[in-house]
């Protein structure tokens, strides 16, 4: 109960960060993440974004142990592609699952938030990715 | 009533269709129709090559082309893109598809990250791609010309015809302000009479080549040629999904009457969802 608690007050806090934008989505570069440095976060998952044009994570954990978990928001390419070239599903995770995410943070360190490169399911072991450029030869499974 | 006979004079004149008035009306030109397919129609598609399945991107590709293969821009155009290279590079990548407008042609097959599929259809060949609503080409293949009277578009108007086992496509009236992009931070508008000449065919079995030779007089000083690869899938996982753009720009949400709603979340100016602060 006290997990769904924390869910709950996370997805709250995730949707008030939506006053105020003006900004829209688009195709875009990922330059704005640091894709030299790859970090992991322990944590809860708050909600998965499975949308057009960039899947989004929203994370409650913390980078280091004892730290107190905070909302970390994670990137990714299309469904489409991470069904192709990760073996996501819409249901590859749920809200309350204890994941483990490396990824490569913004470039800004005031934000928390990254490109995400790996995800581990903690209670399944399960692990998806999230390589575009592993789909790139003829006549895949 | 003596007036009858004049007023009935005039009715004669106003009826419609009546031929004193046919002969001062304007000329309308009759119709063009696409006539329905005959049964020869269809088997004849099966004599064209086979380019079923999904073709994905060689992204890898496009990269390396940004370096070995770059368009030959014009002073002007290339200080631009100078310029966005060194945003990209320092993190703050312009956007160049803002608002979900289409990657458009021929950027799209330039930087899609994204598969397609290109369907046979009698007098057309139809190319359909995944993550936007609006990724849709329109190659007409019945012999009828380019318009007289130019309509810009994103994806322009095309006309294609078979040498063998190639398409070949011809596509003029592309929107002035369509960006010629190498990738997704790079890229100017075309400014108008952008010119697009693709040959498309089987490189290897499941390898398909668009051959490409773009004329954009106002921000190159020569046509570029470019070559992009696609590899062909058969695997089910592969099938193209429906893709909205926009619904990147909102959440699912179930509002205080109990109704699936989408609310708006917040992005950055360079299109990546807003991150918490520290």
């Amino acid at each position: 109960m006290k997990q769904i608690l924390k869910v709950a007050t996370a997805l709250a806090l995730f949707g008030s960060l939506a006053l105020g934008v003006t900004s829209v989505a688009a195709h875009h570069s990922s330059t704005m993440y640091d894709h030299s440095k790859t970090m992991t976060i322990k944590g809860v998952v708050v909600e998965l974004r499975w949308v057009n044009p960039h899947v989004s994570l929203s994370i409650n954990g913390t980078l280091n142990d004892g730290e107190a978990p905070e909302l970390w928001v994670m990137e990714m390419t299309s469904p489409g592609n991470l069904v192709r070239a990760g073996g996501w599903r819409r249901d590859a995770v749920k809200p309350g699952d204890r994941v483990e995410v490396d990824f490569s943070p913004l470039r800004d360190a005031d934000k928390r938030g990254g490109a995400l490169k790996r995800l581990l399911v903690v209670d399944s072991g399960e692990v998806f990715t999230a390589n575009l450029r592993e789909q790139e030869r003829p006549g895949l499974e | 009533m003596k007036h009858w006979p004049l007023a009935g004079l005039f009715a004669v004149f106003l009826v419609p269709g009546h031929p004193a008035l046919a002969q001062n009306a304007p000329k309308k030109p009759p119709a063009i129709i696409n006539p329905a397919p005959t049964a020869q129609d269809w088997a004849d598609l099966g004599k064209l090559p086979d380019w079923s399945g999904v073709w994905n991107p060689n992204i890898t590709d496009q990269d390396k082309q940004v370096k070995t293969n770059p368009p030959p821009w014009n002073d002007l155009a290339a200080g631009k893109i100078k310029q966005m290279f060194a945003e990209e590079r320092a993190g703050a990548p312009r956007l160049i598809f803002f608002g979900c407008f289409p990657e458009a042609h021929p950027t799209w097959m330039l930087v899609t990250h994204n598969a397609m599929e290109i369907l046979f259809t009698p007098g057309r060949v139809t190319v359909l791609g995944e993550s936007d609503g609006n990724r849709l080409r329109r190659i007409y293949t019945d012999g009828r010309p380019h318009p007289d009277v130019p309509d810009p578009t994103f994806h322009g108007h095309s006309t294609g015809h078979w040498e063998g086992d190639t398409l070949v496509v011809d596509t003029v009236d592309i929107l002035p302000e369509v960006a010629l992009a190498v990738s997704e931070a790079a890229g100017v508008p075309n400014n108008g009479d952008m010119h697009v000449i693709e040959r498309i065919h089987l490189a290897d079995k499941d390898v398909l080549h668009d051959d490409l030779e773009i004329i954009a007089p106002h921000i190159l000083t020569a046509p570029w040629k470019t070559t992009r690869i696609f590899f062909r899938q058969r695997a089910r996982k592969f099938d193209i999904v429906e893709g909205v753009c926009v619904e990147g720009d909102y959440s699912e949400r179930i509002d205080a009457n109990g109704d699936h709603v989408f609310v708006p979340t917040p992005r950055t100016e360079w299109g990546n969802i807003e991150a918490p602060h520290k």
